[in-house]
C-alpha cells in the first residue's frame, strides 16, 4: 500500500518537474521572441501555455485523488497540498508568457531594444523560475532563498523600466502605443517573477512545514 | 527453533504425566472398590449376627446413614428398610443378589438403583432363618474418595509441570545454543553436530561461488567504469523508470549534476521539454537524436532503447560534443557563399558595363573608362581565381621544392614591390635586421610577406608606418610585421585567418582585398611547418609575427 502511495507520489513530482521545465521554456521562448522580433516563436509558446494548462488538470487530478484515497498526513499531506497550490502559480506564469507572446505580435518585429531593462527583467524572470524549479526539484533551500531574495531586483528593474518608458514618450510622443505596450511586458515579467517566490516559499513550506509570514 | 524444542519437550512430558495419573485413576478407583467391598462384607456379617440375636429391634437402632441395611423375608418381602419403610416397597425377591443369597448364601451386584437414581453396590447373605438381609452403599462413595486425592494429585500436576518447563527451557536452549553460536562466515570451522554437517558444506560452496561471482561482477563493473570515465561522450544510463543507473563524469559535467543523481529520476539533472520528450519517444520508437546547446557548446544527443528478451529495461543515452563539427560546417557553408559571392560582384559589374556598351548608352569619349573597367575587374576575378588555386594546391600539399632562402632579401623585394601601393597610401615601409637563411619555399615567403605587408598598408592610417624586423630567434627565422593601423578587435582576432573573412565588411570593396590573403598566409607558414602569432590593439596597429 505504502509502496503504491511512493509511487504515486514519485508521478507527482516528475510531472510537477515537467510542468515546471514547460513553464521556464515558455518564459525564455517568449523573451527570445521579444528580443529576435521573430513573431513566430509566439505559436510555440501560445502552444506551450496549452500543454502547460492540460498539465495543470492532470496534476490536479492526481492530488485529489491522492488526498481522498490515502488521505496522508505530515510531510507527505504538506507535499500535495503544495503541489496543488505550486500548479496555480505554475499555470499562471504560462498564461503570463503567452501574454507577453500576444502583446510581441502586435510589436511589428520591434525588439524593445530601447529600453535594455526589460531585457535584464526577462533574464531576472527567467532565472527566478528556473531557481524556484530547481529548489523543488533538489528539494534545495539554497536555491529557494535565491529565487525570494531576487524579487527585489525584479521590482527595481520594473520601476527602471516605467522611468525610461515615460522619458521614451515625453521624447518621442509618437511610440506611446509601443511603450505601453512594453509597459505591460514589464509588468507581466514582474508578476511572473512574483510567482515565481511564490514556488519558491511553497517549496520551503513541504520541506520545513512553515510558510512564510506564519512565524 | 528453542520455541518449538521447548513446546515437544514440555508436550511430552505433559501427556505422559496425564497417562500415568489416568492409570493411576483407575488403579485407585479399583483398590478402593476392593476395599469398599471388603468393608461393605464385614459390615454385613455384623449386621447378620446382630440381627439374627436381635431381629428388627438392631434395625431399628441402625442409624441411617452411609450404609443401607434391608432386611427382605425368604418370599421377596421387605421386611425393614433403614432408609424408607419396608412395607411400601415392592417385592425384593427378583434382585440378583437376594436370589444369589437364597441360593448359596451369599450374593453381590451393583447397578443403577431405580429408587435412588445410582449406581449402588449391594451385597446380601442369608440368615438362619431363611431371610435375607442386604447391605447397600452408593457407587458415588468410591468417587468421593478419589476426589478427595485430586488436590494431592493437582499440587504434584502443577509441580511437575513447572519442573518440566524450566527442564524444558534449559535443554532446548542447551540444544540450540551449538546452532546459536554457527559462524556462517567460515562455515567448516564450526565443531557442531553431524546432522547439519551437509548443510553447512553446502552453505561453504555457496559462499565461494558467491565470492567468486561478486568478483567476476566487481571486475566487469570496473572494466565498464575505465571505459565510461574516460570517454569523452557523456553516457546515461536509464532504466525503464526514467531513473539513472550509470552516468559517467563527461555526462555529470554536461548535465551541471553530481555523484548523488543516482538512483533519481533523470528530470533531476535535465528537465528541459525537448529532452523529455525526445526520450519518451525513444522509449516508444527505439531511437532518437536530438541537439542541445549548453554553456556555448552544442551537443548531439542519441538516446536508444535497452530491450531485454522483447521487454523494455531502459534506455541508454549518448552525447556527443559536435561544437567543433558543427564550426566546421558553418566555415564550410560560409566559404561557399563567400566565393559565390566573390565570384559573382566583379562579374556584375563586368556584365552591367558590357550591357551599356552593347545597347549603346555609352559616349565613345567614355568608352575608355568602361573598357578599363572591365579589364579591372577582370583582373580581380582573375586574382581571387588565382588566390583560390593557390590555397586549394596548399591544401592538398603537393610538393614544393624547399630551399635556402633569405629572409631579409625576400623582405626587401616585398617592400620594394610595393613601393608604390604604399605612397599612395601615404604610408612608409622600412626594412631592417640582419640577413636570415632558412629553408623554405621561395614562393610562398615572397607570398607570405607580400600579403603581410600589403595588409599593413591597406588596413593602415594615413601617415602611418609598416616595419618589417628579420630577426633569428634560436634555430628560427623571425619575421616581424608591424603597422601602425587600425588594429583587431580581440573578439576577430581568431577568424581574420578564415576564408574570405573580414573585420569590416563594408571595406572590402574599397581596399580591393579578395580576403583570401591572411588564410593564404597562415596555410603557406603551416606548409613550412612554421608558427604564425598575431598581437594587435584596436586604433594603435597590428604586428604579425612568423617564425620559419
Amino acid at each position: 500500500m505504502r509502496s503504491y502511495f511512493d509511487e504515486q507520489l514519485a508521478t507527482l513530482n516528475n510531472e510537477l518537474t515537467q510542468m515546471g521545465a514547460m513553464c521556464e521554456e515558455a518564459i525564455s521562448v517568449a523573451s527570445k521572441a521579444l528580443t529576435t522580433g521573430n513573431v513566430k516563436l509566439t505559436d510555440q509558446v501560445l502552444s506551450l501555455d496549452g500543454e502547460i494548462n492540460h498539465m495543470e488538470r492532470k496534476i490536479e487530478t492526481l492530488c485529489l485523488k491522492l488526498l481522498l484515497q490515502q488521505q496522508p498526513v505530515a510531510r507527505d499531506l504538506r507535499q500535495i497540498s503544495a503541489a496543488l497550490k505550486m500548479i496555480t502559480d505554475m499555470e499562471r506564469i504560462g498564461t503570463q508568457a503567452a501574454d507577453i507572446a500576444e502583446i510581441i505580435t502586435f510589436l511589428d518585429g520591434r525588439t524593445g531594444e530601447e529600453c535594455e531593462y526589460i531585457r535584464f527583467m526577462a533574464e531576472v524572470a527567467i532565472q527566478m523560475v528556473t531557481e524556484s524549479i530547481d529548489a523543488f526539484v533538489k528539494q534545495d533551500m539554497v536555491s529557494a532563498d535565491a529565487a525570494i531574495n531576487r524579487d527585489d531586483d525584479v521590482d527595481d528593474l520594473f520601476l527602471q523600466v516605467k522611468e525610461s518608458l515615460i522619458r521614451m514618450i515625453a521624447e518621442k510622443p509618437t511610440d506611446g502605443g509601443y511603450a505601453l505596450d512594453l509597459l505591460m511586458i514589464a509588468k507581466y515579467f514582474e508578476r511572473i517573477g512574483d510567482h515565481a517566490v511564490n514556488i519558491a516559499e511553497w517549496v520551503v513550506f513541504s520541506m520545513t512545514g512553515v510558510h512564510k509570514g506564519e512565524n | 527453533m528453542t520455541k518449538k524444542i521447548f513446546w515437544s519437550i514440555m508436550i511430552a512430558a505433559g501427556t505422559v504425566l496425564a497417562a500415568s495419573l489416568i492409570v493411576i485413576m483407575g488403579c485407585l478407583y479399583s483398590y478402593f472398590s476392593d476395599v469398599q467391598g471388603k468393608q461393605l462384607e464385614d459390615e454385613l456379617s455384623l449386621a447378620v449376627a446382630a440381627v439374627e440375636r436381635n431381629g428388627k429391634e438392631y434395625l431399628e437402632k441402625v442409624q441411617p446413614g452411609q450404609y443401607r441395611l434391608t432386611w427382605v423375608a425368604g418370599n421377596g418381602e421387605v421386611l425393614y428398610d433403614t432408609l424408607s419403610h419396608g412395607e411400601s416397597m415392592e417385592n425384593h425377591g427378583d434382585r440378583l443378589e437376594i436370589r444369589e443369597a437364597l441360593l448359596n448364601r451369599a450374593g453381590k451386584s451393583s447397578r443403577y438403583s431405580t429408587t435412588l437414581l445410582e449406581r449402588t453396590l449391594y451385597y446380601a447373605q442369608r440368615l438362619e432363618d431363611g431371610s435375607v438381609l442386604r447391605i447397600s452403599v452408593s457407587g458415588a462413595t468410591v468417587w468421593v474418595l478419589v476426589l478427595g486425592m485430586i488436590q494431592p494429585i493437582l499440587i504434584v500436576l502443577f509441580i511437575a509441570l513447572i519442573l518440566s518447563g524450566v527442564l524444558a527451557g534449559r535443554i532446548s536452549q542447551h540444544i540450540m545454543e551449538p546452532l546459536n553460536r554457527l559462524d556462517l562466515e567460515k562455515p567448516l570451522e564450526n565443531d557442531t553436530y553431524e546432522e547439519i554437517a551437509p548443510l553447512l558444506n553446502r552453505i561453504n560452496k555457496q559462499h565461494k561461488q558467491i565470492a567468486m561471482q561478486v568478483s567476476e561482477l566487481q571486475k566487469k563493473s570496473d572494466e565498464f567504469a575505465q571505459i565510461t570515465q574516460g570517454m569523452m561522450e557523456g553516457l546515461v544510463l536509464l532504466n525503464e523508470k526514467n531513473i539513472i543507473i550509470s552516468i559517467n563524469p563527461a555526462a555529470l559535467k554536461l548535465f551541471h549534476a553530481d555523484d548523488s543523481c543516482k538512483g533519481k529520476d533523470f528530470l533531476t539533472i535535465e528537465r528541459s521539454h525537448a529532452v523529455s520528450r525526445a526520450i519518451h519517444d525513444a522509449f516508444l520508437k527505439g531511437h532518437n537524436e536530438i541537439r542541445l546547446e549548453r554553456v556555448g557548446k552544442e551537443y548531439q544527443i542519441h538516446i536508444n532503447r535497452i530491450e531485454s528478451n522483447g521487454s523494455l529495461i531502459g534506455a541508454v543515452i549518448l552525447a556527443f560534443d559536435i561544437t567543433e563539427a558543427a564550426c566546421a560546417e558553418r566555415i564550410r557553408r560560409e566559404f561557399t557563399a563567400n566565393v559565390s559571392h566573390e565570384l559573382k560582384t566583379p562579374l556584375q559589374s563586368i556584365m552591367g558595363s558590357a550591357e551599356l556598351i552593347e545597347n549603346g548608352l555609352v559616349k565613345p569619349e567614355d568608352m575608355p573608362r568602361f573598357v578599363g573597367h572591365i579589364r579591372t575587374e577582370a583582373e580581380r576575378l582573375v586574382t581571387l581565381i588565382e588566390d583560390i588555386i593557390r590555397l586549394s594546391r596548399l591544401d592538398e600539399g603537393s610538393e614544393m621544392p624547399f630551399e635556402n632562402v633569405d629572409l631579409y632579401e625576400v623582405a626587401a623585394e616585398a617592400a620594394a614591390e610595393l613601393e608604390d601601393t604604399a605612397a599612395a597610401a601615404n604610408v612608409k615601409v622600412t626594412v631592417a635586421g640582419e640577413k636570415v637563411n632558412v629553408k623554405g619555399v621561395r614562393q610562398l615567403l615572397a607570398e607570405t610577406l607580400y600579403n603581410l605587408c600589403d595588409n599593413a598598408i591597406k588596413y593602415n592610417k594615413d601617415g602611418g608606418t609598416v616595419e618589417v624586423i628579420v630577426s633569428r630567434q634560436e634555430d628560427h627565422g623571425v619575421v616581424t610585421v608591424k603597422d601602425s593601423g587600425i588594429g583587431i578587435s580581440p573578439e576577430y582576432q581568431a577568424r581574420v585567418f578564415e576564408r574570405f573573412y573580414r573585420v569590416d565588411k563594408s571595406r572590402s570593396k574599397e581596399s580591393g582585398g579578395t580576403g583570401l590573403g591572411l588564410s593564404i598566409v597562415k596555410h603557406a607558414v603551416q606548409y613550412m611547418n612554421g608558427k604564425i602569432d598575431l598581437r594587435s590593439t584596436p586604433g594603435e596597429g597590428t604586428e604579425i609575427q612568423i617564425s620559419i
